[in-house]
């Protein structure tokens, strides 16, 4: 029997710690995308992902459920990617030295040629993920959380302590932003471009 | 129409390529959309984003996060061996000294048989005034003692030899031997000593030194992992430039 969230919270709280331990399972894999797409980077993200529950678990007797359980997650889950973000803003981006030549570094790892499917993926991959990069973290947190967790733009709204116009904002000047970024590197898909 | 929505209007699109348009406000945009080239590229450029967007997925990692009890809701420390004080592994240098006091208590126990075993030889008359309370020292007799002793005892020969001429010869025989034998059981003791405390302090070290390679190890161990994590980082950055490359070349 599938028990809801609601349901999960209140026998969590009760001290069945089973319960929670569902409750991440059901939940670990959007938080942990969530973190992954704000932050960018797979370790950290876990380790935002396994905070989060530490920190919702900890938390839980004070949880009232005015909001969303999920909604409570995700906001204890995005203030601590803001976290993340202000201490790498304080800590120096480690990058590839400028004189490594790039096709020496790829010569040592083999010949790739039977995975061009998997290459051409990952490049796109690699391309939206660094035009995400270059949004601002208000755009960037607004597009991830319309785009891969469906949520409505109120919901951003009260994530994300904003108006709900500001959201709408950020959005179409996030999309645009991306639009022109993925255009320049050719990754827009042309037939989808023009309607007629 | 143009009462609700307004060409070009960023907010009212956003809406309507979301689908969260304010109720009739949908249908009025369709329609513009239909008459405005301009708006209707704008739509299809966003969508168009919003699908290249949907490429983009987080990378499978295995989390299987689970709270198990309230006192492990702490971050778990890095496992170390645990070692009693008495156990716990010296530093080198400690051990460097240890040896180095070893090798020198050993040296000095084999230059005091030495130096003991040939002049004894030679004496004719020992003093019969040797005290007899010196004994109990036997037991724990060091070679700082041994060699007091001895010198004591050539102190007392020369002084013995000087002043007495008409000593019993028997009965100084008797004791001399008495002493030579009792200097003998000392030493044999002292070395008995020596050998048991050497024993036992190799089978210290050797316990230290396991218990410091077990240390070493773990950590080598850990060093390792973290190493894997970065390299395998490294090398998946390394094939998405060369899957650029590829991907370059081919185009």
């Amino acid at each position: 029997m599938t028990r809801t969230d609601e349901e999960l919270v209140a026998r969590a709280q009760g001290g069945d710690i089973e319960s929670f331990n569902q409750l991440i399972v059901r939940w670990e894999r959007p938080i942990y995308a969530l973190a992954y797409r704000v932050i960018g980077k797979e370790e950290d993200a876990r380790d935002v992902c396994q905070d989060a529950f530490l920190r919702a678990y900890r938390a839980l007797p004070g949880f009232k459920g005015q909001a969303k359980f999920s909604s409570w997650l995700y906001r204890i889950a995005l203030n601590l990617c803001r976290d993340w973000i202000r201490r790498q803003r304080r800590a120096p981006v480690s990058q590839l030295p400028e004189d490594m030549d790039a096709i020496e570094l790829a010569s040592e790892t083999g010949p790739a040629e039977s995975i061009e499917d998997l290459v051409a993926r990952r490049e796109l991959t690699a391309i939206v993920e660094e035009a995400m990069s270059e949004l601002s973290e208000e755009q960037r947190t607004a597009i991830i959380l319309k785009e891969y967790h469906g949520m409505t733009f109120q919901e951003i709204a009260d994530m994300q302590g904003c108006p709900l116009s500001t959201v709408k904002t950020r959005l179409y000047q996030g999309l645009s932003l991306l639009r022109r970024r993925l255009e320049q590197q050719g990754q827009m898909m042309p037939e989808l471009v023009k309607r007629v | 129409m143009n009462d609700i929505f307004q060409c070009g209007d960023s907010a009212a699109l956003v809406a309507y390529l979301y689908d969260e348009c304010a109720p009739g406000e949908q249908a009025l945009i369709a329609t513009h959309l239909k008459r405005c080239a301009t708006c209707a590229t704008e739509i299809d450029a966003l969508n168009a984003t919003r699908r290249t967007l949907a490429a983009w997925t987080p990378p499978e990692l295995a989390l299987g996060f689970r709270i198990t009890r309230d006192d492990e809701l702490r971050p778990a420390k890095v496992l170390e061996p645990t070692i009693a004080w008495w156990r716990a592994p010296l530093p080198a240098w400690a051990q460097a000294a240890a040896a180095l006091v070893i090798f020198g208590v050993g040296l000095s126990v084999g230059s005091a048989r030495h130096s003991v075993t040939e002049p004894v030889a030679a004496p004719q008359t020992v003093a019969a005034t040797v005290p007899a309370n010196r004994q109990p020292v036997a037991a724990s007799a060091s070679p700082d003692d041994l060699a007091q002793l001895e010198k004591r005892l050539r102190a007392e020969l020369t002084q013995l030899r000087s002043s007495t001429t008409a000593a019993t010869p028997a009965a100084v025989r008797g004791s001399d031997d008495a002493l030579l034998a009792q200097v003998k059981t000392l030493i044999e003791q002292s070395e008995e000593n020596q050998r048991r405390d050497f024993t036992v302090r190799m089978v210290d070290l050797a316990g230290n030194i396991e218990t410091q390679r077990r240390v070493d190890l773990a950590s080598v161990r850990q060093q390792m992992g973290l190493q894997q994590g970065a390299i395998g980082t490294e090398l998946r950055q390394q094939r998405e430039v060369l899957g650029r490359l590829v991907s370059e070349r081919t185009r």
